[in-house]
Order: structure tokens, then sequence, then C-alpha cells
């Protein structure tokens, strides 16, 4: 062997070596019982994780979600002395943000020289001209993105699952990747919910009765059009709908408001009538319902749900910020006797003020409000030290742990929409990944057929350069810790059936150079030569494909696309370099007269 | 074995011939396109759900089931929606258009509608009930679009100008050209099949145009290797020359080409079927359009720039 060929021999086993180093991991890994796996340790396991080929969201089943930061609720929330034509233009503004593409802060420049606002009316405190309040809002803006995502990393954390993707895109969204997870309707909820706890005093029966009296004078009232409803008034006789009015939709229980859960959506429509919001901020008031529904049986005898319904002061006596801890725990006494509550601890300030609060408000009642649902409303008894409350009224031991770690986590600053979720359930992952690894089996053997079919023992040398480029290009998406998704077993597939072409293409120029009559050993020699520039040429235009789609892609596609880069660039190391090699090798030793190709 | 070796056909002969079915595959695609491409969640917005039961289901009964959904005590009425199977007839997938004022988690809400009103043939545990659930929000949605059809485009720029520099503007133009009559072509075929747009049949449009190119450049460097000896005189004898040469490189590799997309339409599973689907297509289309589009119009510009 002369020492050309041995360095090349050198060089093509250390490349081997290396991919299949590379692979071991993840070889090691995949055929591991779950016995075995559930008794690595923290660090094994975390080693095996990191090392193997990731699989995908579509692979393994999960929740891709983008979330986005509700920006005309923060433009809305940061505005003061809103009246209706501020209310109007911000749903006018947020109804034309969703059906456009153009950034909000354009938009909201534009619509507000349209509408004739004068913004610093409403944001006085951001600064005194529109620029300097543009600028000084967009920078909140930036500031509560910052916020969600830290808020979110937090949540997703101490949820507890195993290597979660968050990051920032664009200017206002956030997408979060959570792999392996079993109830995305959970997950869902713990990375959307606001989670901000209030403290509301309840107001008094008195000015309740008061307000609602005036809510009625200037409420209009829907007739409603669901089928339950009109069946309900065949059977009783109230005259017409129209003369109905807010008052009519309430009932008391215990003492309490309530409204039927068949009337919570007019009862909403009520609450959001431009009239209905001024006499509410006049009053500093504000109307809430329930978390939770009590079933009452109607006078017809069939049951009814009904929410509470609650008339707090608008300003919130504490936040969830004063939150130093949350734990989900069984209450031990009482009617709640072993339900799941959440006990929330306050830090030092906060337990100051709560007890300047509870002591203010001997014999008031106060609403544990969390996201805009009043979960209980206990009346204060005695000052309460120390700093502790209970969140009671909750369904299940889950929720009770999510609220806990959302409470912990703390509160979102801003609402978040889901703009783009795609989840996958486990079962139809797994069975994407045996239906890809079938199809590539079957067409690894078919190619291999062929080729030995169509070229002998030259196929056979092809074939071994095809096993070659998989074996590598799964090496080097471990090695790139790349995460392998379904378009990227098909991408695989794909190469097997491309990384021929080249093996093809070199073999047909052999053959026409053996026409033409040349020797075994000359043949090969041209034929390669010719054919390494077609080769070239043609992939690297797949590459630019491969590049542009790595480029503008998410997630799935991505995998694709590297999947398909690095296909090319293997199989063109195998084809030119490997099979070149074996053709070199056993030419070399001996005269050989004909090749059987 | 001998395959397609020392063949002498007279391809430019057939050039005509080839243009008039080019033209009449175009025209008839551009026709089905105008008339409804249909575009998926991805690009228009909306909610794609879905679910497998346990049994055999049939789509009325989904349909009568989604006839009433209630959410947040308003009725929806989503009898009117797409509704399908999803591979095997336990499978069911639905698509939803999306809605002015959606609920949030509208495409939960479905499911555990779905799952609530058929629950004696759905299955125990709930979480094996779902599949797959999809929302985009119409903006998302047309940034998607915009994103994709960027990306067709900037591929195409690069590739021309890839080729202009390796070989000659003549040589791009008809390349082009050819990526363009399989794009067209094959997004044709792809909507008359009733498969739905996604960001998966982007991925795989952009990769016909990475294996079509790839056909046209074996036989296009045939060309410009054979123009060194010949010329540009007889230049329909050159081309021909080159096809012969590279024919069975070109029907070799097509060939295992089709035989592992074969194997991903018939095992890959109903996931992937769009996307093997479309390659299938446009690996046919792109090994017939190398020799009759790229080359035939390399003929053409020649003859008519002397």
């Amino acid at each position: 062997m002369n020492s050309a060929i041995r360095n090349r021999l050198l060089l093509i086993l250390f490349i081997f070596g290396l991919g299949v180093y590379a692979l071991l991991p993840s070889l090691r890994f995949a055929l591991m019982s779950e016995d075995v796996k559930s008794n690595l340790t923290e660090e094994q396991l975390n080693y095996f994780e990191t090392k193997s080929i990731k699989q995908g969201l579509d692979l393994k089943g999960g929740i891709y979600i983008v979330l986005e930061v509700d920006l005309p609720q923060l433009v809305d929330n940061l505005a003061k002395n809103k009246d209706k034509k501020f209310n109007e233009f911000v749903d006018d503004l947020r109804d034309d943000y969703n059906d456009s593409t153009l950034d909000f802060f354009t938009m909201f420049e534009e619509e507000a020289n349209n509408k004739d606002i004068k913004l610093p009316r409403y944001f006085i405190s951001y600064g005194k001209t529109k620029e300097q309040i543009i600028s000084e809002l967009s920078l909140q803006s930036e500031d509560s993105i910052k916020r969600v995502i830290e808020i979110i990393q937090n949540r997703v954390d101490q949820f507890g699952v195993a290597e979660p993707t968050i990051q920032k895109q664009g200017n206002n969204r956030v997408i979060v990747e959570l792999a392996g997870i079993k109830d995305p309707e959970r997950a869902r909820d713990l990375l959307q919910s606001t989670a901000l706890l209030e403290l509301m005093i309840v107001k008094s029966i008195e000015s309740t009765t008061s307000i609602i009296r005036q809510i009625d004078n200037v409420a209009t009232v829907s007739v409603k059009e669901d089928k339950k409803e009109s069946i309900n008034e065949l059977f009783t006789d109230e005259e017409t709908s129209g003369n109905l009015t807010f008052s009519s939709k309430l009932i008391s229980i215990g003492g309490d408001l309530a409204v039927s859960a068949d009337d919570l959506t007019s009862l909403k429509e009520i609450l959001d009538q431009n009239e209905v919001k001024q006499i509410l901020e006049a009053t500093n008031s504000l109307i809430l319902t329930s978390n939770s529904s009590i079933s009452l049986v109607n006078e017809l005898g069939s049951e009814e749900e009904f929410y509470r319904l609650y008339h707090l002061f608008d300003n919130a006596e504490l936040t969830g910020g004063v939150i130093d801890d949350a734990q989900m725990r069984l209450s031990q006494s009482g009617v709640t006797a072993g339900q799941a509550v959440v006990q929330v601890e306050m830090n030092s300030e906060g337990s100051r003020e709560w007890a300047r609060i509870t002591g203010a408000n001997i014999n008031n009642r106060i609403a544990i409000v969390l996201d805009r649902k009043v979960h209980m409303a206990p009346v204060i008894r005695s000052q309460i030290f120390g700093g502790g409350t209970v969140i009671e009224g909750l369904d299940s031991i889950e929720e009770a742990e999510d609220i806990a770690i959302v409470l912990r986590a703390g509160a979102l600053p801003v609402p978040v929409n889901i703009a783009e979720e795609r989840t996958v359930g486990a079962s139809l992952g797994a069975d994407s990944v045996s239906q890809g690894t079938l199809s590539m089996i079957i067409g690894l053997l078919l190619v291999v057929i062929f080729l030995v079919l169509f070229y002998r023992l030259s196929g056979l040398v092809a074939s071994f350069s095809v096993l070659w480029t998989l074996i590598l290009l799964l090496g080097v998406l471990a090695l790139l810790e790349a995460t392998l998704t379904l378009p990227g077993i098909a991408g695989l597939i794909l190469t097997v059936g491309m990384s021929v072409d080249a093996n093809v293409i070199i073999f047909e120029r052999i053959k026409e150079e053996l026409r033409n009559g040349k020797s075994v050993r000359s043949a090969i020699d041209s034929g390669y030569e010719r054919a390494i520039t077609t080769i070239v040429d043609a992939n690297l235009t797949t590459g630019i494909a491969a590049a542009v789609l790595y480029q503008y892609g998410s997630g799935p596609i991505k995998g694709f696309a590297t999947v398909l880069f690095w296909g090319i660039v293997v199989s063109m190391f195998t084809a030119i370099i490997v099979t070149r090699f074996v053709f070199d090798f056993t030419t070399s030793s001996r005269n050989i007269e004909k090749l059987s190709i | 074995m001998k395959f397609m070796e020392n063949t002498k056909i007279n391809f430019m002969a057939y050039k005509s011939f080839g243009f008039a079915i080019s033209s009449i595959l175009a025209v008839g695609s551009i026709i089905v396109l105008l008339t409804g491409i249909n575009l998926g969640i991805d690009f228009k917005g909306g909610t794609a759900v879905g679910v497998s039961f346990s049994e055999e289901i049939s789509i009325q009964e989904v349909r009568a089931s989604l006839k009433n959904v209630s959410v947040e005590n308003k009725i929806y009425d989503l009898s009117g929606e797409e509704i399908k199977y999803f591979g095997e007839k336990n499978d069911i997938m639905i698509k939803i258009k999306s809605l002015d004022n959606q609920p949030e988690n509208f495409g939960q809400i479905v499911i555990n509608h779905l799952y609530d009103s058929l629950n004696e043939k759905a299955p125990k545990d709930k979480n094996e009930f779902i599949l797959s659930l999809g929302s985009v929000s119409p903006k998302v949605g047309s940034e998607l679009s915009g994103k994709a059809l960027w990306s067709v485009i900037s591929a195409l720029v690069l590739i021309l100008f890839y080729i202009s520099v390796r070989f000659e503007f003549k040589f791009a133009l008809g390349a082009i050209l050819a990526l363009i009559h399989d794009v067209v072509i094959t997004l044709g075929v792809f909507s008359l099949t009733g498969y739905e747009i996604t960001l998966s049949t982007v991925a795989a449009f952009l990769t016909i145009v990475g294996y079509s190119l790839n056909d046209t450049i074996v036989i296009l460097d045939r060309i410009r290797e054979n123009m060194k000896s010949s010329g540009t005189v007889m230049f329909e004898a050159t081309i021909n020359k080159s096809i012969n040469q590279s024919l069975s490189r070109t029907l070799i590799t097509s060939l295992t080409t089709l035989l592992v997309i074969m194997v991903l339409l018939i095992y890959g599973g109903e996931v992937i079927r769009p996307f093997s689907f479309t390659m299938l297509v446009g690996v046919i289309i792109g090994t017939y359009s190398s020799i009759y589009i790229a080359s035939a119009l390399l003929a053409y510009i020649y003859q008519n720039s002397k």
C-alpha cells in the first residue's frame, strides 16, 4: 500500500470513527429498556439527552405555542382619564391590528391622528408630545415582553418540563416549546393565565342597590336568541323581553347577587356598554363574577347554574406582587375540609399592608380575586397579622397546584393571546416515528437491490457509500445537537434516494470511458474527474434551496433543511472520496482487466 | 445491466410537441389554481383539530355533533366546516375557518365538545383522544404566506444568479423557466387532488426546485462540455447528443428517487403524505422538464440569437 492511499484510508477511517462515536449515545439510549432508563442518575440522563439526536415535537408529542402580548390591552391599561372616545379608539385599533401585519405603534400613531386623539390627555405621565409618548409606550412594551418571558420561564421551570425552549420572536411574541407534554390543556392554561391576584374590598349593599338602579336606567338589554331562553319564556308568563332590565337578570343567593350561567354573555355585553362603563368608572366600581358556579333548582324543577356577582372597589388594596410563597395544601377544617386550597404567604411589606387593610375594614368583606374572577369574599372579623391568606373554591388538586405555581412565578404584566399553536398528541408522534423508520429501512433495501442489479460489484460499493451516508448524516445531527422532525425523517429518506445520484453520475461516466476503449485504471480516473464538476454544481444548487428553507422555516421545516443540507455535504464525501478510495485501492494492488460495473 | 446505453434518440425533433404538452399542462394548472387553491390553516388562519376514536365513526355523526358547540353559553354551528378521515376510519380531522371574535382556546373547546358528545366511541384517556391541534391566527397566517412566497422567490433568484455565474445567463434562463414550469404544474396537480398547501408542502416545493435543478444542471453541464468541441453550429445535434449521453443517469437517478418516494407514500403515514405526493409529482415533472423545457428552450434561445 503506498503512502498516499494509506493516508486516505486513515482519513476515511477517522471520519467513519467520528460518525459512529457521535452516534453511540443515541444508539445506547434508544436501545435502553425503560427499566434501565428509570435507574439512571440525573447526570447520566442529562448526558444521554444532550448527546442523543433529539426528537422534535411532531415526533415526541408536545406543544408549540406562540404567545403574543396583547399590545392594545397594554396601551389601554397604561392610559388614564379614559373616555368614550378613547375606548372606541382602542376597540378600532384592536380590530385593525388583528387584521394587519403592520407594526403596532405605527398603526397606533396613524389611528390616533385619524381619530384626532390627543395622546397627552390620556398619557400625560409618559410625555408631553405625541413622539415622546409613543417612544415611551414602546419602551414599556419592550419591558413588558421581557417580563413576560421571565415569568413564563419561571412557570415552566416550576411545572417541570424536560428541555423547554422559550424564545422571543419579533417585538411582541414568545415561542414556547414543551416536548412530551401529556396534558396540553393544562399546560396551555399555565402559560396563558395572567395570574393577577388582587385583594379588593366589597362595596356595601346600599351602594350596590344604587348602582344597579343607575345601570337599569341606561343599559339596553338585547333580546336573547338562545333557544333555552325562549323555551323558558314559553313557560313563564314574563312579558316580552324588550322590557327586560339589568336587574331582572339578577337573583339573590344567601345575601349575594347571582346571575344565571345562561345570562353570562348578556351580562358581559351590558357591562361593556359605554354608558355603563362610565357609571362604573365615576363611582370607582367594578362588577365581577365568581370563578365557580352554584347549581340551584329553578321553578321548573330543572337544575340551573348560577354565578355569584360582586360589586367591588375598583382599586386593589393589595396585588400578587407582595407574594413570597404560595403552596397547594389540603384544607384541614371548616366546610372546605379535604379540598385543595392555596396557602399564600406575603413578604414583610405585604404583611404590614395586609394588617393595615384588615384592621381598617373590620366587618367589611374582602374579595380574593384571581384573574378577575372572585374566588371568595369572606367578612373580615379581626385584624390579620403575619401576612397569610388562603384561596379556596378550586376544582381539583391540579388546579390548586397550577395556581400555586403561577402565583409564585408572578403575574404577567399584560395579557397574552395565542397567535399560533401546534399540539401533537404522543400517539400520533409515535406512529410517525415507527412509520418513518420502516420507510427508511424499506427504502434503503430497495435502493441497495436496485444498485446491485444495475452495477453489480460497483453497485455494492455504491450501496456501501449510501449506508455510510446515512450513518454519517445521523452522526452529524447528533454532533450538531440538531432536532429530528418528521420532515427531517423524510429528508433522510430523500437523501438516501439522492445520494445515489452522485454514484450514478460517476459510474455512467466510467462506463462511457470504458466504451471509448480506455483501460480500467484510466477510465476510473477520468470518470471521477469529469463527474466531479457536475456533482458539485448539481449539489450546490440543492444546497441553496436548503439554505433558503433554513432561513425561512420554523421548527419542523428547519429540521428538514438541516438534514437536506448535511445530506448533500455527507453524500458528496462518500460518493467522491470513499467510493474513489475503494476503486483506487482494489485497482492499485492488482491489474484488473474488467470492471464489474 | 445495460440500460439506455448508446441511445440516439432525436429529442429535439419532438420539442414543439413537448412545448405544446407543457403549455397545456401549465395553463390547465393556472386555471386550477385560480379557481381555488386549497390553502391550509398555516396561510389562511384557522383551527385544525385531529381526534382519534376507539372505533370507526362516520363523518355524519361528527358533523351532527358539531351542529351546536356551546362556548361561554353561545352556540356555534360548526357542521359546515371541513371534516374528513385522517388515514383510518377512527381518526377524524376537522378544519375550522377562523371566526371573528373567536373564543380563547377554541380548538380545545371543540375537542372537549366532541369528547363529551361522542363519549361512547372515545377512548377513556382524553389525552389519547387528541391527535393534534393546530391554530393559527389570521395575522400569523398572512405573515407565513408572505414568508413562504419570499422563500420561493429568493431561492429562484439565488439559483438564477449561481447558474449565470457558473454557466451563462442563457443557460440560467432556460433552467429557471423549467423550474417555474415544474412548480406551477406540480401545484396544479396537487390542488386537483384536494390536498391543502401547508408549511411542509412548501418545503417539498423547494426540494423539487433543488431536485429538478440537479437534473437540469447535469444535462446543461454535458451541453457545455460538448459545445467546447462542436461550438454552436448544429446546436440541436449537440443538445441531442448531450441528452442521450446523460439519459441513463437521468433515468436511473429518477427511478431510485421515485422508489424511495413511493416507499414514503405507502409506509410513511398520513402526516407526511401530502409531502410525499408533492415530491412524486415534482420528480416526474422535473425529469421531463430538464429534457424538454431547459434544453429545448436553450435550443430556441441559441437559434434566435444567431
